[in-house]
C-alpha cells in the first residue's frame, strides 16, 4: 500500500487520512484551547474530551474501508498482516509498561497513546513486510 | 508453492510489470507469486490459468 501508486483504493485511503489527521489535529487544538480558557464541565466537558478520539476510531474505519475496496489480495494481506502487528505491538508495549507502571512506578502511559503505537506499528510493519515478499 | 510463472512469462516476453497489468494487481503481487511467498487465492489463479490459456495444474505445483 503507497500513496504514490496507481491504485484507486490506496488513492483514496491516503485522501481519507490526510482529511481525518487534519480533523484530528483541529479537535485536539479545540479541545485543549476550550478546555484552557473555558474550563467546560458537564456534558459539554465530556463532548469536548472525547472529540479528538473519534478521528482516531476513524482512522480504524478508513483502514477497514480500504481493505474492502483493495482488489488486490496481496495488498489485502499486506495491510491485515500490518493491523495484526498494530495490535501485537500495541499490546506488547502496554503490557510492558502496565507491569512497569506497577513494580518501578515509571510514569503512568495515557491509554489515549494507545492509539499512535498502534499506528506507528502499522506504519513500521508495511515496508517491512513488503520487503520480506520482495 | 512452486510455480511455472517466471517460464510462462518468459516465453511471452512479459515483464512482471506486464502480468501486473493484466492481472490488474500490483508488481509486487506478481513478484510474491512468482517467488513462491504467497500462494493466490482460487479466483487469481483461474484468472492466471485463463491468461496463460492453461490449467491451473500446469502452473501451480504443491510437490515440494
Amino acid at each position: 500500500m503507497s500513496c504514490t501508486n496507481n491504485n484507486p483504493a490506496a488513492r483514496r485511503y491516503c485522501k481519507r487520512l490526510a482529511v481525518t489527521l487534519l480533523i484530528y489535529a483541529l479537535s485536539l487544538v479545540l479541545a485543549i484551547g476550550i478546555f484552557l480558557r473555558c474550563h467546560p464541565t458537564g456534558i459539554l466537558a465530556y463532548a469536548l474530551a472525547v472529540l479528538p478520539a473519534l478521528p482516531l476510531i476513524g482512522l480504524l474505519a478508513i483502514f477497514g474501508l480500504y481493505l474492502a475496496e483493495e482488489k488486490d489480495e496481496f495488498q489485502r494481506f499486506i495491510g491485515v498482516q500490518s493491523m495484526l502487528w498494530g495490535i501485537g505491538g500495541t499490546l506488547a508495549v502496554t503490557t510492558v509498561w502496565g507491569f512497569l507502571e506497577s513494580f518501578v512506578h515509571i510514569r503512568h502511559l495515557n491509554p489515549s497513546l494507545d492509539s499512535v503505537i498502534f499506528w506507528i506499528f502499522v506504519g513500521i510493519s508495511i515496508p517491512l513486510l513488503l520487503a520480506r515478499y520482495r | 508453492m512452486k510455480n511455472r510463472l517466471r517460464v510462462l512469462r518468459a516465453e511471452r516476453d512479459w515483464s512482471q510489470a506486464d502480468l501486473a497489468q493484466r492481472l490488474e494487481v500490483s508488481r509486487q503481487s506478481v513478484n510474491a507469486i512468482e517467488t513462491g511467498k504467497f500462494d493466490p487465492s482460487l479466483p487469481l489463479a483461474f484468472k492466471l490459468a485463463r491468461l496463460f490459456e492453461t490449467t491451473i495444474e500446469a502452473i501451480f505445483s504443491d510437490k515440494k
